[in-house]
């Protein structure tokens, strides 16, 4: 019966634990942010160390969005702070958060009216922003096509220049974030369709959008086919795999940080219609269940001051969304990211997107749209005319369902944006 | 062909099979062997070689990886609620699936063959589809954020198996011996505690192991319905997967060896099921 005196130990212990384990009552900062180790780490140590009790949680999105509606549904709970991209947000109900004006609002006025989400009050505060570029091993800018300046590049010429590193090392060396938790997506919807038709849901289906896709086809060719596995592209060019890569600025940081003098960024190319390029914006806001108000607001507050946005920036690689001055001092990564988003936004041809908004719950399937357009023209070899005359009404349905006007640099429009 | 009567292979017949099962033997540990050896090596490499080709096949034991989780706040209440919710989950498990699997083997009632379908549904709808409504019940009847409120889901999720193997543990065993018990002095609960459970104990661990496990790698649920409370896998899976490389070998191996250790202490009882000898 050895057995089962070690089972009943145990079981002694496990009673003993149990009751051993104390309830805190720190304000519960649940984040879809900031999430490797290294990030929340920071954000715990030195963005958050000074605001008092906070317990920063960051998660993936089902876990984070699956207890947030329990918790909401239950009527009580722990929650305090959430921390999340504007995507995450509008596709909530706007009743289930906190109204937050007067707590501080960001330096842009574009940002502040999609934090409204459509109604006529702050649901969340933006909380810090970025934006996808490129970046590239210096090894790869002696290959670069004649006469082309890498802050000036054209998609003809990215597709030259790793056609050029293809040719001289016998490898596809672009590298594509297609990977699971890539985030092509955006590609697609801030850097391509604006390049090349100055729109994203007018223009699905047009002329411009199948040369744009006979572009991308053009530029597949040249990429590093294990593309489809690609999701951080910091850790290609960190081994190697891949030389020229486009990727959101916090999933390149760790290349300029660890070898800040092998690695170039730069902005994103330009099409027909000029240099598409799209933000980040993460937010932080408060569910109406959240148990300490008044905590939770100083907590949204403290977010908002320069020196945590600072902080923030350090931590995270995301920027600052009030005005501040910059150290001079910041790591690699932030240096070479910032200079390549002012580079691109201060382009003489710069066609600044906006993040797709009022798409409330549909916004997965929007841009789930896209990746499937991706992978039918793309990967399949499917006929490009068949395929977006294909997906045009399936677009037409999401936009219809969710009512979200047209956004830039699409042309406005009155009620739902029309697909022609 | 040969015929059945021959019962001695030509000696190159017999060489070359022993070479195959040598070889198959080897295979089989290199499959197992090798990328946990790959896991120990980057984890105790450091960021730079990680990231290099070919990989030095002798750690260079940077331990930087591993100290950062070190100070990684809440690591250890992590391990220790990871450990808790799966020694909770073995022991219920146990509790309540074997007398199911026992009730199944020997007692014949209306309905069992349904019942024993029904168990497995417990598997046939995916967490994530679940964690909602459990989570909205637990917040109400203040289990939320428990270490028992979650070992009881990973209870749920482990119970099918138990049931299952100790039904085929307790089928195993002729009802003669129990009845000879019976005739010898013994009651029900004697005769099932001096003969049956001697001979099936290591089955039982199996299927305690299996639930051990079960409840070690579950993730999902572990997120939702806990938050200060949380489990290793919890705490870290989610957060390795964005991760810079070498945090997640280190990481990986973080959640590797706990579970590995707990393996190796009770082989013995696995080893015993299969009918190797005890060693």
């Amino acid at each position: 019966m050895s057995l089962f005196t070690k089972l009943s130990g145990a079981a002694s212990g496990v009673a003993m634990l149990l009751s051993a384990t104390v309830a805190q009552a720190d304000v519960l900062f649940w984040s879809t942010q900031a999430k490797p180790v290294e990030e929340a780490q920071a954000m715990r140590e030195n963005v958050l160390a000074s605001a008092g009790e906070v317990d920063y949680q960051p998660n993936d999105g089902g876990p984070w969005l699956t207890r947030l509606n329990a918790e909401l549904q239950a009527g009580s709970g722990t929650i305090g702070v959430l921390g999340a991209l504007h995507g995450d947000f509008s596709a909530m109900n706007a009743d289930d958060l906190v109204d937050l004006d007067g707590l501080g609002m960001s330096a842009s006025d574009t940002f502040n009216n999609l934090a409204k989400l459509g109604t006529d009050n702050l649901q969340y505060i933006p909380w810090m922003q970025a934006s996808y570029i490129m970046a590239a091993n210096k090894e790869a800018l002696q290959y670069l096509p004649d006469g082309a300046d890498i802050n000036a590049l054209t998609y003809d010429q990215l597709i030259a220049w790793a056609g050029n590193v293809m040719e001289a090392t016998g490898e596809a060396k672009f590298g594509f974030p297609a990977g699971p938790k890539g985030l092509k997506h955006r590609f697609f919807q801030g850097y391509l369709y604006p390049s090349y038709t100055n729109g994203v849901v007018r223009t699905f289906a047009s002329d411009e959008a199948v040369t744009a896709w006979e572009k991308m086809r053009e530029l597949w060719a040249v990429t590093n086919p294990a593309s489809t596995n690609f999701s951080f592209l910091q850790e290609q060019l960190l081994s190697g795999d891949a030389w020229i890569v486009f990727d959101h600025t916090s999933r390149l940081a760790q290349a300029f940080n660890e070898r800040p003098d092998d690695f170039v960024a730069f902005p994103a190319p330009a099409g027909p219609t000029g240099r598409g390029f799209m933000p980040v914006l993460a937010g932080v806001g408060i569910p109406r269940t959240a148990p300490d108000m008044d905590a939770a607001k100083a907590l949204v507050q403290h977010m908002l001051k320069p020196e945590t946005q600072i902080a923030t920036l350090r931590a995270t690689n995301f920027f600052p969304v009030v005005d501040v001055e910059l150290p001079g001092d910041l790591p690699p990564a932030v240096k070479a990211a910032g200079d390549a988003v002012a580079k691109m936004s201060g382009s003489a041809d710069a066609n600044p997107g906006l993040l797709p908004a009022g798409l409330g719950d549909k916004g997965g399937e929007f841009s789930q749209l896209y990746t499937e357009t991706f992978e039918r023209i793309v990967l399949a070899g499917q006929d490009i005319r068949m395929v977006l005359d294909d997906h045009k009404p399936r677009l037409q349905a999401i936009m219809d369902a969710s009512g979200a006007p047209c956004w830039a640099p699409d042309a406005a429009s009155d009620g739902p944006c029309p697909v022609e | 062909m040969t015929t059945v009567a021959t019962d001695v292979a030509p000696p190159d017949a017999r060489k070359a099979g022993r070479y195959v099962y040598g070889a198959a033997v080897f295979l089989l540990c290199a499959w197992v062997l090798v990328p946990l050896y790959f896991l120990l090596i980057n984890t105790l490499s450091s960021p730079e070689s990680v990231n290099t080709f070919p990989k030095a096949f002798i750690p260079e034991f940077d331990l930087g990886s591993l100290l950062f989780f070190a100070s990684f706040a809440g690591m250890l209440d992590a391990l220790k609620n990871s450990i808790l919710v799966a020694l909770l989950t073995m022991v219920l498990s146990i509790v309540v699936g074997a007398p199911a699997g026992y009730a199944l083997s020997r007692f014949e009632f209306r309905g069992k063959e349904l019942f024993r379908m029904l168990i497995l549904l417990t598997r046939a709808f995916p967490l994530p589809l679940l964690a909602l409504p459990l989570a909205v019940m637990f917040i109400r009847t203040g289990l939320d954020d428990t270490v028992i409120g979650l070992a009881m889901v990973h209870t749920t999720l482990a119970v099918p198996f138990a049931v299952l193997i100790t039904f085929s543990l307790f089928s195993g065993i002729p009802l003669e011996l129990e009845e000879a018990a019976w005739t010898l002095g013994c009651t029900r609960l004697t005769a099932f505690t001096k003969v049956v459970l001697p001979l099936i104990l290591p089955g039982i661990t199996a299927s305690a192991i299996f639930a051990f496990v079960i409840s070690w790698n579950e993730v999902f649920a572990a997120a939702v319905l806990t938050i200060e409370n949380r489990t290793l896998t919890a705490f870290l899976l989610t957060n390795l997967e964005t991760s810079p490389l070498h945090l997640k070998f280190a990481g990986g191996f973080i959640l590797v060896v706990p579970a590995l250790i707990f393996i190796f202490a009770v082989r013995k009882y696995l080893f015993a099921m299969w009918g190797i000898a005890n060693r």
